[in-house]
C-alpha cells in the first residue's frame, strides 16, 4: 500500500538513489549532495514539526513509500513561501506596442521582464517519481498529498500558490532557450549551472542574469518556440495541475523558459471537495478509491483506499489503512475523492 | 580655381545631379528637389542669421569658378536633437561575475541613448567624382573646422561626425537586418531613406528601448558595430589625422561609428594662422600639388570663402595673393586672413608665431 509521510532524516539514501536514477533528464529542485539532502530534510522536519512559522520559510519535503519495505519511490515538496527569503525570479512575458502616429505603423513586440511578483507565493516543487509509477494512482497520490497537507494546515500557507514547470530539453540534453539567452552571460551549459543552482540557490543564479528586459525577437528560433512550453515529460503533472484548477499564466522560468502555473489556494479542488470525517474500520475492500490523510505536521500520512460511507461524519476503510495512518478507529480523517 | 562658398539657390541643379550620383549612403541628402531647396533655404538663413543660433545648417559650396558649377558640398549642424530626438547606441560592457561560480563574463550591450544632443555635427559631405583629386576632398572636410574656430560661440565646444557604417552592394545592412528589421518591417534603404527627410526619430520611436546585449545578435551583426564602410574609410582616416576619435557610439541603424573632437584640438585649427594680405601683381605658379598648398579664409561669417594657394606665397607676416584669388575670396590688401595646411604632414604655413617650438 502506498504511503506519503514527512521525509525523514534516513530518507537520504533512499531519495539519492531515486533522484540518481530518474532525475538526469528531468531536473528538480532536490539537492543532488548528500549533506545539501540532508539539511534539506532536517530543515523540512523542523518545519513540519513547527519549529519554523510561516514566517520563517518553511520547505516541507515528503516522499512516497511502499508500506511493505518502506521504500521511497517518490519526493514532492512544498515551499511555504517562494523565494524563501529571497526574491523569486521569472521572466513575465509582456507586450509593449510600438507605434508611430506618423509612420502610421504600429507593432507588438514580446518583451521579457525579470520579475519578482511571484514571490512569497506558496511553491509547489521538488516532485520525482520512479518512472513506473508515472501513469499509477500513487502519482496523483503524492502529487495530492501536498493539498490535503494544506487544507490540514492551511494559515501556514499563502493565499496563491506556484508551480514550475520544466521547460524544453532535448535529447541530447540541450536546453534552446538556455543556450539562447542564459548561456552568454554564464559561459557554462545547462546542466552546470542547473547543479549550481541547486548547490548554492537558484535566486543566487538569478542575480548574475541581465537585470534588463528581453526582445523575444532577439532570441533563437528554437528558443521562441520553447517559451513558455513544459516538458514533454511533464505531461501527466500538467494535466493533474489543471485538474487542481492551475492555469499557465505570463510567467516563465528564466533558465528554461518553462511554464510557471499558477492557482488560488482556497480554489484547487482538492481544498474544495476535501472532508473531515471519522475513520472507522471495516472488513470490505471495495468503496470509492479515495485519499485519506490525517495527523498534525511531522504525524502527516496519507495514503489511497477505497472508502464506504457510513453515516454522514463517519466513513470506513479497512484496518490496514488505519494501520498505515498509524491512527485508531474514530480519528479525524482528511478525505478527498480521486 | 575651386571655391569654398555659401550654398546658393542656383547651386540646386548641380546638389540634385550630385546626390543622385550618390545614391543610397549619403543619408543626410536624399535625392529629393524639395528637401535640397529646403536645406539651401535653411543654409541662407543660417549665414544670414535669419535663424537662431541653434538652429543653424551651414552648407558650403565647393565650386569651379572656371565651370561656374558646384562640384561639391559639405556642412555643419549647429546643434542637434533640439527639433527631433538624435538617437545613438552606446557600446558599453555588462559584467556578470561570482567568484564561487569562476564566472566573469563580460558582455558587450548597446544602450541606448541621446547623448549627442546639443552638439555640433560635421555632416553632408560630398564630391563630384569629377572633381576626387588634388586635395580637393580635403578642401572640402576641412574648411569647416576654419569655420567652427573662427565662430566658436555659434557652436559647441565639442563636434562630432557620423561615419557610414557597412552595408553591401545591394544596400544590406548586417545589423539592420539583425536588429532593426526586427522591430520594424523595412529595408534598411527605407529607413535610411526616411532618416534623410528628418523622420530618423519617428523611426527610432518603434526601436527598442531596453539595452540590447550583443551576444543575443548575430555574429554578422555584431561584427560590423563600430565599423565604416569601406568606402568611408577614407574619411575616417582624414579625421582620425584631425584628432578626432570614436567616443564609444554607435548609429542605431547600421552601426556606424560617431567620431568627436573639441574644436580646439582638432589639428587644422591648431596649424592655423592668421596673416595680412598683400596684393601681388606678379603672376604665381598657381599649378602645385595638393602637398604644397595650403588654405586660405576670409574669415567672414556671411559670406565665408576658401580656397588654395602654393605654400610659397607666405612670408613671416604677410600672404601675397594674386587679385583674382583676393577678388575670389573678397578680401583687399591689409586684411587678415587665415591660413592651414590643406594635407596632413604638408608644410605648416608658419614662419615664426604662434606654433613655433
Amino acid at each position: 500500500m502506498w504511503l506519503v509521510r514527512p521525509a525523514q532524516p534516513e530518507d537520504v539514501d533512499g531519495i539519492l538513489q531515486l533522484a540518481a536514477d530518474h532525475c538526469s533528464q528531468l531536473s528538480s529542485t532536490i539537492p543532488k549532495s548528500r549533506e545539501g539532502l540532508a539539511a534539506r530534510i532536517e530543515l523540512s522536519c523542523q518545519s513540519f514539526a513547527g519549529e519554523r512559522g510561516p514566517d520563517r520559510y518553511q520547505r516541507f519535503l515528503f516522499v512516497l513509500v511502499d508500506s511493505k519495505d518502506n521504500q521511497v519511490q517518490g519526493v514532492a515538496g512544498i515551499d511555504g513561501r517562494a523565494g524563501n527569503g529571497q526574491p523569486f525570479y521569472n521572466y513575465r512575458m509582456d507586450a509593449l506596442i510600438h507605434s508611430s502616429h506618423e509612420l502610421g505603423v504600429s507593432r507588438r513586440v514580446d518583451v521579457l521582464y525579470p520579475s519578482h511578483a511571484l514571490t512569497d507565493r506558496t511553491l509547489l516543487g521538488a516532485f520525482v517519481i520512479a518512472p513506473g509509477l508515472c501513469d499509477s494512482d500513487a502519482f496523483e497520490l503524492l502529487s495530492r498529498a501536498r493539498m490535503l497537507f494544506m487544507a490540514c494546515h492551511r494559515n501556514w500557507f499563502s493565499d496563491r500558490m506556484v508551480v514550475e514547470i520544466q521547460g524544453i530539453q532535448t535529447d541530447a540534453g540541450e536546453v534552446p532557450f538556455w543556450d539562447s539567452l542564459g548561456r552568454h552571460f554564464f559561459d557554462m551549459d545547462f546542466d552546470t549551472a542547473d547543479r549550481y543552482s541547486g548547490m548554492l540557490s537558484k535566486t543566487f543564479i538569478a542575480e548574475l542574469m541581465p537585470p534588463n528586459p528581453i526582445y523575444v525577437t532577439l532570441l533563437s528560433e528554437s528558443a521562441q518556440q520553447a517559451l513558455g512550453q513544459a516538458h514533454p515529460a511533464t505531461r501527466r503533472t500538467v494535466a493533474l495541475l489543471q485538474q487542481e484548477g492551475f492555469h499557465g499564466g505570463n510567467y516563465v522560468d528564466i533558465f528554461d523558459g518553462g511554464p510557471v502555473l499558477e492557482a488560488r489556494t482556497n480554489n484547487l479542488k482538492t481544498m474544495v471537495t476535501c472532508q473531515r470525517k471519522q475513520l472507522r474500520s471495516t472488513d470490505a475492500e471495495d468503496g470509492e478509491l479515495c485519499l485519506l490523510a490525517r495527523g498534525e505536521g511531522l504525524d502527516f500520512r496519507c495514503t489511497l483506499s477505497g472508502v464506504s460511507e457510513a453515516l454522514d461524519e463517519v466513513i470506513r476503510a479497512p484496518l490496514t489503512v488505519l494501520h498505515n495512518l498509524e491512527c485508531e478507529s474514530g480519528c479525524d480523517v482528511m478525505v478527498a475523492p480521486l | 580655381m575651386l571655391l569654398i562658398r555659401p550654398l546658393q539657390e542656383q547651386d540646386l541643379d548641380d546638389l540634385m545631379v550630385m546626390a543622385e550620383a550618390a545614391g543610397k549612403g549619403l543619408t543626410t541628402l536624399p535625392a529629393n528637389r524639395d528637401l535640397l531647396s529646403q536645406k539651401i533655404t535653411q543654409a541662407q538663413d543660417s549665414f544670414n542669421q535669419r535663424c537662431k543660433p541653434e538652429a543653424g545648417l551651414f552648407l558650403f559650396a565647393l565650386e569651379d569658378t572656371d565651370l561656374k558649377r558646384c562640384v561639391g558640398i559639405s556642412g555643419i549642424q549647429a546643434r542637434v536633437g533640439l527639433d527631433e530626438v538624435f538617437y545613438n547606441y552606446r557600446v558599453s560592457t555588462t559584467v556578470n561575475a561570482s567568484r564561487e561560480l569562476g564566472v566573469h563574463v563580460r558582455t558587450p550591450t548597446l544602450h541606448l541613448t541621446n547623448d549627442m544632443t546639443d552638439t555640433t555635427e560635421i555632416c553632408s559631405l560630398l564630391l563630384s567624382d569629377s572633381h576626387r583629386k588634388g586635395g580637393n576632398g580635403l578642401l572640402l572636410s576641412r574648411c569647416r573646422f576654419m569655420f567652427l574656430d573662427d565662430f566658436r560661440r555659434h557652436f559647441s565646444e565639442k563636434v562630432f561626425a557620423e561615419m557610414r557604417g557597412v552595408s553591401d552592394s545591394q544596400g544590406h545592412s548586417p545589423l539592420w537586418d539583425a536588429l532593426g528589421s526586427r522591430f520594424f518591417d523595412m529595408e534598411f534603404g527605407q529607413a535610411d531613406y526616411l532618416t534623410g527627410i528628418g523622420q530618423k526619430a519617428f523611426i527610432a520611436e518603434l526601436m527598442p528601448k531596453y539595452p540590447i546585449y550583443l551576444p543575443l545578435l548575430p555574429p554578422s551583426a555584431r561584427e560590423v558595430i563600430g565599423q565604416v564602410h569601406e568606402n568611408t574609410a577614407p574619411a575616417l582616416r582624414m579625421l582620425q589625422a584631425e584628432g578626432f576619435n570614436f567616443n564609444g557610439l554607435v548609429d542605431i541603424f547600421d552601426g556606424g561609428p560617431v567620431v568627436e573632437a573639441f574644436i580646439h584640438n582638432i589639428r587644422t585649427v591648431r596649424e592655423s594662422v592668421n596673416r595680412h594680405v598683400l596684393l601681388r601683381h606678379k603672376p604665381v605658379d598657381m599649378d602645385v600639388p595638393a602637398s604644397e598648398r595650403v588654405m586660405v579664409s576670409n574669415r567672414s561669417f556671411r559670406d565665408f570663402r576658401v580656397t588654395t594657394v602654393p605654400a610659397s606665397c607666405i612670408s613671416p607676416d604677410t600672404i601675397s595673393l594674386p587679385p583674382e584669388v583676393a577678388e575670389a575670396l573678397e578680401v583687399d590688401s591689409g586684411e587678415l586672413v587665415r591660413l592651414a595646411p590643406l594635407k596632413d604632414a604638408g608644410p605648416a604655413p608658419i614662419h615664426g608665431g604662434a606654433t613655433a617650438p
